[in-house]
């Protein structure tokens, strides 16, 4: 008797993995719709949505009827509207010290009658460090290397720049490594290229960085998770910071970041008409801060979309964001020329 | 097996594949059971197709002729290479060559479950199906060590370490599908055993001319930890002139070189489950893959697991097919409805 029920318990473990199994392997194939338990799922999904419409609905009443009155309205079409880019009027209230050079619009090669020479392209993460992954198991770090070189081959062609990359293959390299890297081969200019990764929005969105204090929350968490790699101290942090202060870097790294989230943004969405401008931004990332010449961390894409993912994987599409990015180098370089 | 599944046996062969870094196994519903080394090599050119006489060569007739083919091998770490085709191609070469080994009769559908590396599964899941789904009729993937487990009906607090080539794969069973936090994976194996080796031997012998390939021929013979009376000797051509080496400490330090990970991982696997479950986890640790073969590596594991109150660790009797058995097993638990064509 023992025996029989604790085969029929066994049984029912057996059962149990064998539905797993199957479910798990529904969800590689990202179908559920004529599976046999999938229909649960919908049904759920359904009622969510439903439950979702009634909820905007209340919300869109209640914008109507209670006014400003209604607080928690506000808040939430506050957070949807809210515009992430942050204007150049905006960047020059906050940094007083920086306002006299914001008269001064040009490039550092303008200011001191010198060319750019050498310029440093980082691809983002590599080796142990994956950096994002897609959901089809594209690797960040193979599309940043790829891209990388794409846009040395296309700046080459100019024959007036001397291209460096931080790293040549799949290899580890910690942040502050890239970073004495950039001061030792004397780079004039650095572009760090990486990959979005926004797990709960099926969008995809187009930013650019530059070094800078940030308050926003979502900025700081990407910033600590770019950092990572870094071996600096605090102490060290706060010391290059000082060091920041007495370079002309943060407003050369605005316009560069300016003219590559331009050329990024307007090429991409014309292409796919599927893209988000979350415009410049100024985050604390440890290689835009250590990098003593203009530098910029530009996010070309978001991996987590899935249709964004596959175009990824397309030669066609990694030329083309390294066109743009070229473009967007040739602009912030030609801006400084042009007003001479 | 329902009554329904044995009316349409016939018409139906299942098969349980295991995908791995070095050695790849079905088992089929037939009785065949047939293993390759994961190896896929392709003619460099003209010449060499001639040489060879085919389009592709599996194993170690590939490895034979390495010389004159692009070799490669699928999954080296774990992983399907990205970006390179060759990689996604090679995998379903051998696929289509393991299922013809299982020699399906005409007319028969494959019901497939195919055990692949706890990473692949992670990142290359659709890679792998579409590798596999040109030549089954219905497909299920899961990961190797829980292949392992099911096929040993090791379905509750159990946790298996299959130790592979590319990687060390640690998955604990407590009566469900496990799910990510009861996997883990390191890169300590085989192949890290053979760089550690391959570096010992040049270290101590720059002289002696040799390759990975002896040095994993090396390993797979002698591999042991802990103490051993017997003398290691092997030969290895120093100027031409084969010479007798003693390779026993080399072994011994390139072996040992995964155990601290080892231990580590298995102790963070322990601890992270339920406490109140964990002693029957403890007697219930089952060593598998290649890995498992190297001597006094249980007893090891065992022995430093002690501080921590008594455990017991077994090895399964049969490494190279625990894989594919278990696969096969689950295909034919499978109830038929969940089996959909492709």
């Amino acid at each position: 008797m023992i025996s029989l029920l604790h085969q029929k318990r066994e049984m029912r473990v057996r059962k149990t993995i064998l539905r797993g199994v199957y479910e798990d392997n529904l969800r590689i194939i990202g179908k559920g719709g004529n599976g046999l338990i999938s229909h649960r799922y919908y049904y759920a999904k359904k009622v969510l949505l439903t439950l979702c419409l009634s909820l905007v609905a209340l919300l869109v009443h209640a914008n109507y009827v209670t006014g400003p009155f209604f607080q928690e309205r506000q808040l939430t079409a506050g957070l949807i509207t809210r515009d992430y880019r942050t204007t150049p009027d905006e960047i020059s209230a906050k940094t007083d010290d920086y306002r006299a050079f914001m008269k001064n619009p040009g490039s550092l090669s303008r200011v001191f009658g010198l060319e750019v020479r050498t310029i440093m392209i980082d691809p983002g993460h590599g080796g142990a460090d994956s950096g994002t992954i897609g959901k089809m198991g594209t690797r960040e770090k193979d599309l940043t290397l790829d891209i990388a070189k794409r846009l040395r081959e296309r700046l080459l062609k100019h024959g007036k720049y001397h291209i460096v990359l931080t790293r040549e293959e799949d290899t580890t390299l910690s942040l502050n490594r890239r970073v004495t890297m950039a001061i030792a081969n004397k780079a004039d200019i650095f572009i760090s290229i990486h990959l979005n990764y926004l797990p709960s929005k099926p969008i995809n969105i187009i930013e650019t960085y530059y070094f800078g204090p940030s308050s926003d929350s979502k900025i700081l968490r990407l910033a600590e998770q770019e950092n990572a790699g870094s071996e600096y101290g605090l102490s060290d942090f706060r010391d290059m910071i000082e060091k920041l202060g007495r370079t002309l870097k943060l407003q050369e790294s605005r316009d560069f970041a300016y003219s590559i989230q331009k050329n990024l943004f307007v090429n991409i969405k014309k292409e796919t008409g599927n893209a988000y401008n979350f415009g410049v931004k100024r985050a604390p990332f440890v290689v835009l801060l250590g990098v003593e010449v203009p530098s910029v961390l530009a996010e070309v894409s978001c991996l987590s979309n899935r249709d964004e993912e596959m175009k990824m994987n397309t030669a066609s599409h990694r030329e083309n964001i390294a066109n743009y990015l070229e473009a967007g180098i040739l602009d912030y370089l030609r801006k400084g020329d042009s007003k001479l | 097996m329902s009554q329904a599944e044995t009316q349409k046996e016939g018409s139906i062969l299942f098969v349980g594949i295991d995908l791995g870094t070095s050695r790849s196994s079905i088992s089929s519903s037939n009785n065949t059971r047939e293993w390759v080394e994961s190896y896929v090599g392709w003619p460099k050119d003209f010449i060499s197709l001639q040489v060879v006489g085919k389009p592709v060569l599996f194993g170690a007739e590939a490895l034979k002729n390495r010389l004159s083919l692009d070799l490669c091998r699928p999954l080296e770490r774990g992983i399907i290479k990205e970006g390179i085709e060759k990689s996604e191609e090679a995998v379903k070469e051998i696929i289509k060559h393991l299922i013809e080994l299982a020699k399906p009769s005409g007319g028969q559908k494959i019901y497939a479950v195919v055990g692949v590396p706890a990473d692949t599964l992670k990142v290359n899941k659709l890679a792998i199906r579409r590798a596999v789904s040109e030549f089954a009729h219905s497909l299920m993937v899961v990961s190797e060590p829980f292949a392992v487990a099911y096929g040993m009906n090791l379905l509750n607090n159990s946790l298996v370490i299959d130790i592979g080539a590319g990687t060390t794969d640690f998955c604990i069973m407590h009566g469900t599908i496990p799910s990510e936090e009861d996997q883990k994976t390191i890169l300590n194996a085989g192949d890290y055993i053979d760089d550690q080796l391959y570096s010992y031997l040049s270290e101590k012998y720059p002289n002696a001319r040799f390759n990975k390939n002896m040095v994993r021929q090396f390993k797979e013979q002698f591999s042991f930890v802990g103490d051993m009376p017997d003398e290691i000797k092997v030969e290895i051509p120093v100027d031409g002139k084969p010479v007798l080496h003693d390779i026993k400490n080399e072994i011994r330090r390139a072996c040992e070189s995964i155990l601290p990970a080892l231990v580590e991982a298995t102790t963070e696997m322990i601890a992270r489950f339920d406490p109140e479950f964990q002693i029957k986890i403890k007697n219930n640790i089952v060593l598998a893959g290649g890995g498992s073969l190297i001597r006094g590596l249980r007893e090891y594991l065992q022995d430093s697991l002690k501080e921590y109150g008594p455990c017991s660790v077994t090895s399964v009797n049969d490494p190279l097919f625990a894989g594919s058995d278990g696969a096969l097993k689950l295909a034919l638990d499978m109830p038929s409805k969940y089996w959909e064509p492709l």
